[in-house]
């Protein structure tokens, strides 16, 4: 090494003569402003799109927020009930026993709520009540029998129309009377937890979102459990395992296009396989999560080869180097770096899935549905079915209900988007 | 009578080199579908030397590497022929489990591949998989071990939790040979590990190839004849598939039988 000295090396060959390039001449300044400014539309244009994008989203949600906020709150009337004077077969004694809700349902409360309103704001007062706000006065004897025994103010949802004037959204004549009731401190409008508690109806002073949103919560439970596991398993045996030859392809190219698969054609097989075959109970989460599934799956095999395929080879080599087995390589190594890509296809699938409206159409679970579902097999809605629904009546009090819907369902994406960001960054690691 | 042949000819060899039989390859071919990528190689690994191999890039250093502890069995078009035995026994035989003879050959690889994990992690690994240590202090007491012989313990000695991907390339290299040595293996093949090294990190490295030398069996893929000439005791040059000259360092780069070989030593192709 040490023998490497200058004077051994050779002296350098004659080359011809350099002619220096001349960096100031017009064409090359012009090739630099040419430069310059195609840099500089380039970047114009990115902003351009980015601030577009994001001017549609501060539309939608300043649309939805304006419309969807009032629908979570409700109107209230101040009723006086004279519980003595009623007459109601009634006593406070069989209230606290077990007998309680057959005593109530043998009264006549819807009468004696009416003719309360009637007495209170004159003839036609029951008018200005909710068609369920004897339900408020059910409630408020459950919760404190010795009520019957003495006059009693509650406070009942007033009727469609009187709430569309408290926000401000109906007739002059119907904005006059609500004057009235408001000069007499009758009216209030607070914040009610009942669109969050209750299930659909026909009034829609009583609707609530919780069936709904149980509905898709136990649907996407379904699709989860189901297409996770399997759609990781197939992506991990396709990119580790499978041998590659023409079948392999065959199958790579039918995941690829079911994944294009419009959704209501997967409806219709759900119909078919799961309904009409199989004979699974109509409208019930587990045909609706067992539908979206086998949309949800491709989308996670797509994902998850992707992400098994970044997985840089030198890491299984290692792994395989020092005698781990197939096995070992795969599930401590391979998957566990492939994890942060699998969940984020996962959820960008579950995602879809959850917004998804047609195939559920097609396996009825459009029904109208009064309770939430009780269990898998129960009869129910989810978010998407359930604006869909609602957008479509006619009555004026359902279109503020639909974007109070549609903020839940926004916030319920929103959570999953933010779970998918936290899972990646906890599982994220740099080789 | 082949298998008598060669016996004898091992045996002279043991005689003439003194060392202990531990790999032995006859008649070795490997394929890439249809492309021959060995040809026709035999050669013998002892216990006591580090054996070295040299030739120009592409001439089939790594594949034939591969072939000794079955990495070659990963490439899905790659096919191999002829004997090749550890401890006497066929490593492709059907008795053979390639796991635990990867856990006997250990490998260290030409780019250092530490895996995302923290420095601990990555030597206790192995260990861990092949239950060397069943308890805490066990495992404590391998990684510390190993650490030490791959000459990085000082480095890393507080800093054992973090990821072993933010070492340096010199360190990471010496990770990953502490990693091969945790399992305990019997022989260790290193390909070009210090390829991606600055003399200071080759020099550790060498140092340490010195210090397990005897332990375990070594066989070194090298580009440079130096590094070859210094830690070696036992050189084979290959040239396009072939095992051009094999015998002790010290007479290859001294006195090269072959023209061939003389030639990649001094300079002249390669
Ligand atoms: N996976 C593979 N598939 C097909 N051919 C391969 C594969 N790996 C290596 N080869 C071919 O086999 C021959 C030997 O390659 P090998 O990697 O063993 O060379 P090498 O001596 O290690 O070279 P270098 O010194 O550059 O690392 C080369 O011609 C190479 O193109
Ligand atoms: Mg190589």
């Amino acid at each position: 090494m040490s023998t490497i000295a200058p004077a051994l090396q050779p002296p350098p060959k004659p080359q011809p003569a350099r002619v220096p390039t001349d960096w100031t001449t017009t064409s090359m300044q012009g090739r630099i402003r040419r430069r310059y400014r195609s840099e500089r539309r380039f970047r114009l244009l990115g902003a351009g799109a980015v601030l577009l994008s994001f001017a549609f989203l501060v539309f939608l949600l300043i649309s939805m927020l304006g419309q969807g906020l009032r629908g979570f709150t409700q109107t209230e009337l101040r009723l006086p009930m004279d519980f003595p004077a009623a007459r109601l077969a009634l006593d406070p004694a069989t209230l606290a026993g077990p007998n309680a809700r057959a005593a109530l349902a043998a009264v006549d409360l819807e009468g004696a709520t009416a003719r309360a309103a009637d007495r209170a704001y004159g003839t036609g007062g029951y008018k200005l009540l909710s068609d369920g706000a004897w339900l408020s006065v059910r409630s408020a004897i459950q919760a404190d029998p010795q009520i019957l025994t003495r006059r009693a103010d509650i406070w009942v949802p007033t009727s469609t129309v009187i709430d569309l004037a408290a926000k401000g959204d109906a007739d002059a004549e119907a904005e006059a009377g609500y004057r009235l009731l408001d000069a007499r401190k009758a009216v209030r409008t607070s914040f009610s937890m009942a669109f969050l508690t209750g299930s659909d109806s026909t009034d829609p002073t009583l609707v609530g979102i919780w069936g709904a949103l149980k509905g898709s919560l136990l649907t996407m439970f379904v699709t989860l459990i189901l297409a996770f596991p399997i759609g990781v398993l197939s992506a991990l045996y396709l990119e580790e395992y499978a041998a590659r030859n023409r079948w392999t392809d065959l199958i790579e190219v039918s995941i690829n296009n079911l994944a294009a698969v419009p959704s209501i054609i997967f409806g219709l097989l759900g119909l078919a396989v799961f309904l009409n075959f199989l004979d699974f109970p109509r409208s019930a989460p587990i045909v609706g999560g067992l539908t979206l599934a086998l949309m949800t799956m491709p989308v996670i095999v797509i994902a998850g080869r992707n992400a098994i395929k970044s997985v840089p080879p030198s890491i299984r080599d290692a792994a395989l180097g020092i005698g781990a087995s197939k096995v070992q390589v795969v599930f401590h190594h391979v998957l566990p770096l492939a994890l942060p890509g699998i969940l984020t296809g996962t959820i960008i699938g579950m995602a879809r899935a959850l917004g998804e409206t047609a195939p559920l159409l097609m396996i009825g679970m459009r029904a109208f549905i009064a309770s939430p579902p009780g269990g898998l097999a129960d009869p129910a809605t989810v978010l998407p079915v359930q604006i869909f629904l609602w957008s479509d009546e006619v009555s004026r009090g359902f279109v503020e209900k639909t974007s109070a819907a549609i903020i839940v369902l926004l916030v319920f994406l929103l959570a999953m988007n933010g779970i998918a960001i936290y899972l990646r960054n906890r599982f994220e690691r740099r080789w | 009578m082949t298998e008598t042949s060669l016996n004898d000819r091992a045996d002279k060899q043991q005689a003439a080199h003194g060392g202990t039989l531990k790999m032995t390859a006859r008649d070795v071919d490997v394929f890439y579908g249809t492309k021959q990528a060995i040809k026709n190689v035999s050669i013998d690994v002892t216990q006591e030397n580090v054996t070295a191999f040299i030739g120009p890039s592409g001439c089939g250093k790594s594949t034939f590497l591969r072939t000794l502890n079955r990495m070659n069995d990963t490439v899905a078009s790659a096919r191999v022929t002829g004997d090749i035995t550890l401890d006497g026994k066929d490593i492709y035989g059907a008795d053979m489990d390639v796991v635990q003879l990867r856990a006997r050959v250990g490998m260290v690889f030409q780019k250092p591949n530490p895996f995302p994990k923290s420095i601990y992690e990555n030597v206790a690994y192995g260990p861990r998989i092949h239950g060397l240590a069943s308890a805490k202090p066990d495992m404590d007491a391998i990684v510390e071990k190993s650490l030490r012989r791959a000459g990085l313990w000082e480095e890393v000695k507080d800093r054992l939790t973090d990821s072993g991907t933010a070492l340096s390339g010199g360190q990471q290299q010496r990770l990953c040979i502490a990693r091969a040595i945790a399992v305990d293996p019997e022989v260790i093949l290193m390909d070009e590990p210090c390829s991606a090294l600055d003399p200071i990190a080759t020099a550790k490295i060498e140092e340490l190839i010195h210090e397990l030398r005897g332990r375990y069996a070594i066989v070194i893929v090298t580009h440079n004849m130096q590094q070859a000439a210094r830690v070696s005791q036992k050189t084979a040059f290959f040239h396009l598939g072939t095992l051009v000259e094999y015998g002790d360092t010290s007479d290859i780069f001294t006195n090269p039988r072959q023209t061939r070989t003389k030639d990649y030593i001094t300079g002249r192709y390669g």
